[in-house]
């Protein structure tokens, strides 16, 4: 039984309200500012007027290896960018937690793995994390060019850890980018994210 | 010539499943069980029994937030075919104030119907493999997948009587239809739903299992007021939830006891 202590309590609540908060699709985009494993600070904002995706992401965990192994997430974020879209994937883990890394670190998983984010935002806080109530690893929200949340949900619609599952699936980024650019609806805005959890600092 | 058949006669004695009915998986152990000690029913029970370090979870039909099933493909004989997983209530798993899962700790037995279409002869055996695949988790998740193997029927002894316990153990843990003279009504609100529980007597402890992903928030405190007539519990509706949904399915534990809950979701008019 933990015991809590007034500020942890304090600090439950908080984020309780945060996620309460948190966007729903069709709403506009939470406005953040984040650091990225270069130093650089990343606002939302400064990308108005393009498409934005966020990938929550833990290298251990094995839903992400499932899309970075199959160098399925890197065909993502090569196509998109090349298409003008601005890619962040997100570090929430704590310090001490699966999928927590260095920015060096950070960057020799990139080079090994050949991943082509736009950037690579650091959140070991899990600021970011909780303002968009990102719950697995991988989970992914598209933002459009007026700021609005135009998907949230599942990278595709085989929750395994199945690479060959890759093939036979519905990539929902590809489809929501797709169809958002061709002026279209979003036909499945919201899906069930799958994953491991992400590890928020103090969890 | 004499050389060609003695070889041919060494490779049919060789069994063609080589497997085990207990097998230890990373954290966890894996045992193929049954009771089934006779040839004479054409309906038997099989169970998958998972002993967990420590620890360590595996998941429900839905997983919550988080995390995946285990999966079950069976390789039976002809004529025989296997049912859904009984799932036993489940239990819910909270590290985050964001983030729930339902699963199982400690220890799990899924048990799985099969039916045989015609029953094997008397005196004969039936090979059963199960390749099973699932998802453990403790601070970190591991995929895990194994092959297990029984041939049916068994004989009776210290096995079947442990495996009898756990399957009674099990079977305890299985959601009750509901009672048919208590209600269950959810009424849709802006944010919520509230679940009207009538069951002729106040209700404590009252904890509900949602069987469908995405609608309802897994993680929200489900705030339950005890009324003279039973229970009313506010179960947050989840972001992803957009359209409206006709039924409120899954599993409703009332101070531990299970019943499976099916209520029809009723629209709050909101025109303004």
């Amino acid at each position: 039984m933990l015991r809590l202590s007034r500020f942890v309590t304090a600090l439950f609540a908080l984020l309780l309200v945060t996620a309460a908060l948190a966007a729903k699709v069709g709403d506009p985009a939470p406005p953040f500012s984040s650091v990225d494993s270069h130093g650089k600070t990343q606002k939302l904002a400064d990308y108005r007027g393009k498409y934005v995706v966020l990938e929550w992401h833990n290298q251990g965990c094995p839903y992400t290896k499932k899309h970075y192994e199959s160098g399925n997430m890197q065909r993502l974020q090569k196509e998109w960018t090349d298409k003008g879209v601005v890619w962040f994937t997100v570090i929430s883990s704590g310090p001490g937690t699966q999928g927590f890394v260095t920015p060096s670190q950070e960057d020799q998983y990139l080079e090994k793995m050949h991943a082509v984010p736009t950037a690579v935002l650091m959140d070991p806080a899990g600021t970011l994390g909780h303002l968009y109530d990102a719950k697995t690893t991988p989970h992914m929200f598209v933002i459009d060019p007026k700021g609005t949340l135009i998907y949230d949900g599942a990278i595709d619609d085989h929750p395994t850890t199945d690479q060959a599952d890759i093939k036979t699936s519905k990539n929902y980024v590809d489809a929501a980018l797709t169809e958002a650019m061709a002026g279209k609806p979003v036909a499945d805005p919201a899906t069930r994210p799958y994953g491991c959890s992400v590890k928020y600092k103090g969890y | 010539m004499r050389l060609v058949c003695a070889i041919v006669l060494c490779l049919c004695c060789v069994p063609l499943s080589q497997g085990q009915s207990s097998v230890q998986a990373k954290h966890a152990n894996l045992e193929l069980l049954s009771t089934q000690t006779t040839n004479k029913s054409g309906d038997i029970l099989l169970g998958v029994h998972f002993t967990l370090e420590k620890g360590w979870h595996i998941y429900w039909i839905n997983p919550g937030d988080s995390g995946q099933p285990p999966s079950f493909n069976w390789i039976l004989p002809a004529g025989a075919a296997a049912g859904e997983i009984q799932w036993p209530r489940p239990f819910r798993m909270q590290n985050s104030p964001t983030i729930a899962d339902y699963g199982y700790h400690d220890e799990v037995l899924l048990m799985v119907p099969v039916h045989w279409s015609a029953l094997p002869q008397a005196g004969s055996k039936s090979e059963i493999a199960l390749d099973a695949k699932w998802l453990i988790c403790r601070e970190v998740c591991l995929a895990d997948h194994t092959r297990l193997t029984l041939t049916l029927p068994i004989s009776s002894g210290n096995k079947t009587n442990r495996a009898s316990r756990l399957f009674a153990q099990a079977k305890a843990l299985l959601p009750r239809p509901w009672p048919r003279q208590w209600k269950a009504t959810a009424e849709s609100r802006k944010d919520d739903f509230l679940l009207t529980l009538t069951t002729r007597k106040p209700l404590v402890n009252v904890e509900f299992f949602p069987l469908d992903p995405g609608l309802i928030d897994n993680a929200a405190k489900q705030r339950a007021e005890k009324t003279s007539t039973g229970a009313k519990l506010v179960l947050k509706k989840s972001d992803m939830l957009l359209k409206p949904v006709s039924e409120l399915r899954g599993v409703l534990v009332i101070a531990g006891h299970a019943y499976q809950l099916r209520a029809p979701v009723v629209s709050q008019v909101a025109l303004k």
